[in-house]
């Protein structure tokens, strides 16, 4: 298995060969170790280039328009710490990813960041950046104040203007404005990786065996986590050293979707690879709804960003009277023949809670079988959200 | 229990809550469709529009003052809906499905109109019983918004009003009444002048009225606010609040210390929270809460003032905005002290409280506590635990 392969080589591959010649279990042991050690390359970054961080929550931030100004996007992606640093700061009650966020920058852990962009899809987002600012003070600190409905007219000229309201302050950070050109490239940058992502979203589909659960998701995590120039040369390679491969496997795997804010934790992923699922969509603000749909090239790019906003996956962030997700779970599940829905949500997150009924009824509606289950950043056993994924799976014809 | 001379009008505000119900459900009958709206929401458009108002957020509170709120929210706990969603949420959802309806029915919507001024669950829960009630939603978003008003946040909430307004005139068949709007605006705006002028009278050292009073009659300036009868209303109270202060009637015996509560009562407690601040002879004097209605329109710039009243609220504000109107009340009313909720219902107005008890103490020199409840649903009410967090700032209050 890979994974055996992966233990194995992970501890001496980077430093006997330079990153020109890594091989597939290479490039993927890099993603591994970055998602283990977030702050690891952004560090190296910051220190060869002199060049400021800007590091983002998840996911619905404009990172080109941070990466055209010359800075480096950081996704904060939350961490496994023990978040008691946040309880001075944030009740308990609001939702791991936050608090576990907001316990990495008080434990220092993120002090390479000079600045944060929060979007706001849900209370606590809407509220964090002012207890940020003081509890862990930043030179740069924005909230990107998304609208809350996406399918009148005013939406978009409203989106177009906070996107404006936003470069206009990176251009003062910086002392000088974006250029077009500037933001053209980053966003063909940011199309190329999304676009590079999806290839590999699909070969996992096809066939896991070569690219499995966990190590998908980890390379689109660490896409979050390293100057996406560097990503997209690693994945360009991986691809081409798949390319051998990717002939679809023989194995009759359980087709899932993942449904749910942000994915965590991973481990739970070495248990769906090896009860012999093979993720084949997902709604996960680090999953597939952070690569699909491209910005337009050849339009205003401001307009370009705006639109590839609306036009995202739904999320229940966002208002839409007819709750479109849950026809996008419905039609997905019936499109990529999924055998089974696992909603993976992460506890107090309360966007997710309000939909999760009419989800679960329209997926029961279609005949999919779908089934629940609630995590949180920071928790130390995983034993009975196992045990339930296990007999969902073998419930849904596993091995 | 301390003994208290209870308002006449009390029996008057029944009598109004009573006919707004029962108006509620007539309304369907006579042909005047109900809109579900929230509470802090221009619904002087509503009115000019000739729709009826209704406010699930006041059938919360209702369900909540009669301690049934964990009954209804267990029918939609048991669809999934967390415990620590809020709890005028649960009970409108749980209503929806359940067998039981111990404070009544809700009314159901024809329409629904939601403003996010206030929060993100109000328009999940709109979102989630237009869908249940199949019927037609209107969001009407609100950016949050910093110190200063920014001109795009406004510019986007009156491009939303004219949406709404074009939305109405297809709903209604009928063109919208801007003079209509211009006479709502001025009943409006009288109800929140009286309201405002009783509020301030708890600045009178004794104060023959306080936060627990103001939270008792509040509903009819959420829910008739637009109409000839909150205007009576709050003159009616204003009158008695006069002669309260002309016969020495005072809202708590021996009042000592003013205190800023912030933000929601715990409705099923309002009487022990009341007899426990007036045991330590600490009067709740303010609140930002009860300020909300204390609205004041321009009459010659309708769709602007509504956008500016409703859109600048303080529940869409930022961290720094708050706490710098939290501390500016606490001056106007002369507090010793101040004593915030964390309210698990309530995410937008909970989260921050904990770094913003220090810094208001730090500038003002005043002492401050957070407590830890539930405005609704007794399940996350412990009398020992608030007994606990809140002696010791009793005792501060004493050592002044
Ligand atoms: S996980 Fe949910 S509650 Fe947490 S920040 Fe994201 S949307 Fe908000
Ligand atoms: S109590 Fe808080 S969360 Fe609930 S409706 Fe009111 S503002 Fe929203």
């Amino acid at each position: 298995m890979l994974k055996c392969l992966l233990k194995r080589k992970r501890t001496h591959y980077y430093l006997q060969k330079g990153e020109n010649q890594l091989d597939k279990a290479e490039i993927i042991g890099l993603f591994q170790k970055v998602a283990e050690n977030p702050g690891w390359q952004a560090r190296q970054w910051k220190e060869e280039r002199k060049g400021k961080i800007i590091g983002f929550l998840l996911t619905d931030v404009p990172e080109e328009l941070i990466h055209a100004a010359g800075f480096l996007p950081y996704g904060i992606c939350g961490g496994q710490n023990r978040l008691d640093s946040a309880i001075a700061h944030l009740q308990n009650w609001a939702c791991s990813y936050v608090r576990s966020s907001l316990a990495l920058a008080l434990e220092r852990k993120l002090d390479f960041l000079d600045g944060l962009i929060i979007p706001q899809p849900c209370d606590t987002t809407r509220m964090v950046l002012g207890i940020w600012q003081h509890a862990s003070p930043l030179p740069f600190l924005q909230n990107f104040r998304l609208p809350r409905q996406v399918n009148r007219p005013s939406a978009r000229e409203y989106l177009i203007g906070e996107l404006a309201q936003l470069k206009e302050q990176l251009e003062i950070y910086r002392g000088a404005r974006i250029s077009n050109e500037e933001l053209r490239n980053s966003i063909k940058l940011y199309n190329n990786n999304r676009s590079l992502l999806r290839k590999l979203y699909l070969i996992h589909e096809q066939n896991p065996e070569i690219l499995s659960t966990k190590v998908l998701y980890t390379l689109i995590k660490g896409s979050m986590l390293m100057p996406r120039e560097k990503v997209n040369e690693l994945l360009t390679k991986l691809l081409k050293a798949l390319e051998g491969e990717t002939s679809p496997s023989g194995n009759d795997h359980i087709r899932l979707i993942i449904s749910g804010t942000i994915l965590e934790p991973f481990e739970l992923l070495d248990y769906l690879d090896e009860g012999g699922g093979v993720i084949v969509g997902d709604d996960l603000q680090n999953g597939f709804r952070y690569i699909e749909g491209d910005v337009k090239e050849d339009v205003d790019p401001l307009e370009a960003l705006a639109d590839r906003q609306l036009n995202r996956i739904p999320f229940a962030g966002y208002d839409l009277e007819r709750n479109p997700r849950r026809f996008f779970l419905s039609k997905m599940a019936v499109q990529k023949k999924a055998r089974g829905v696992i909603f993976l949500h992460l506890k107090h997150c309360e966007p997710e809670n309000y939909d999760y009924y009419d989800n679960a009824q329209a997926l029961e509606k279609a005949g999919i079988p779908s089934i629940r289950i609630e995590t949180e950043f920071g928790i130390t056993s995983l034993g009975q959200i196992l045990t339930r994924i296990q007999a969902f799976l073998e419930l849904l014809g596993g091995k | 229990m301390t003994k208290r001379k209870t308002f006449k009008t009390a029996a008057y505000m029944k009598e109004l809550m009573a006919k707004y119900y029962q108006e509620g459900k007539e309304a369907r009958e006579k042909g005047i469709p109900v809109v579900w709206i929230t509470a802090v929401a221009p619904v002087e458009i509503i009115y000019a529009a000739g729709l009826f108002p209704y406010y699930p957020e006041n059938f919360g509170a209702l369900a909540a003052a009669r301690k049934v709120a964990d009954k209804l929210s267990m029918a939609a706990e048991a669809r999934g809906y967390a415990q620590d969603l809020c709890g005028y949420a649960r009970c409108g959802i749980g209503d929806a499905y359940a067998e039981e309806h111990p404070v009544g029915e809700i009314v159901k919507p024809d329409l629904l109109f939601c403003c996010n001024t206030q929060c993100g669950s109000l328009s999940k829960w709109f979102e989630v019983a237009s869908r249940f009630y199949n019927a037609p939603y209107f969001l009407l978003d609100s950016p949050q918004i910093g110190p200063e008003f920014d001109k795009l946040s406004k510019q986007y909430f009156l491009a939303q009003l004219k949406e709404l307004i074009s939305f109405l005139e297809e709903f209604t068949g009928k063109p919208f009444d801007y003079d209509r709007l211009k006479e709502v605006l001025r009943l409006s705006k009288e109800a929140c002048r009286l309201w405002n002028e009783i509020l301030d009278t708890a600045m009178l050292k004794p104060a023959p009225f306080g936060f627990f009073d103001a939270s008792f009659h509040m509903a009819p300036i959420v829910t008739w606010r637009g109409t000839e009868e909150a205007v009576n209303y709050y003159r009616a109270l204003k009158e008695e609040v006069d002669e309260r202060i002309k016969e020495g009637i005072t809202a708590i015996p021996e009042e000592r210390y003013k205190v800023y509560f912030d933000h929601i009562p715990l409705w099923p407690k309002l009487r022990w929270f009341s007899d426990f601040f007036a045991e330590h002879h600490a009067l709740v004097a303010v609140s930002q809460y009860t300020h909300s209605w204390a609205y004041s329109f321009d009459l010659d710039r309708p769709l602007e003032s509504l956008a500016e009243n409703y859109m600048g609220e303080f529940v869409n504000r930022c961290f720094d905005y708050r706490v710098q109107l939290k501390i500016n009340f606490m001056k106007k009313y002369n507090c010793d002290g101040f004593v915030l909720f964390s309210n698990r219902s309530c995410k937008p107005n909970a989260f921050g409280l904990y770094d913003k008890r220090n810094i208001i103490s730090k500038l003002t020199g005043l002492p401050g506590v957070v407590f830890e409840a539930d405005m609704s649903d007794l399940r996350f009410f412990s009398e020992s635990q608030v007994r606990a967090e809140l002696e010791p700032f009793f005792e501060q209050l004493k050592s002044r």
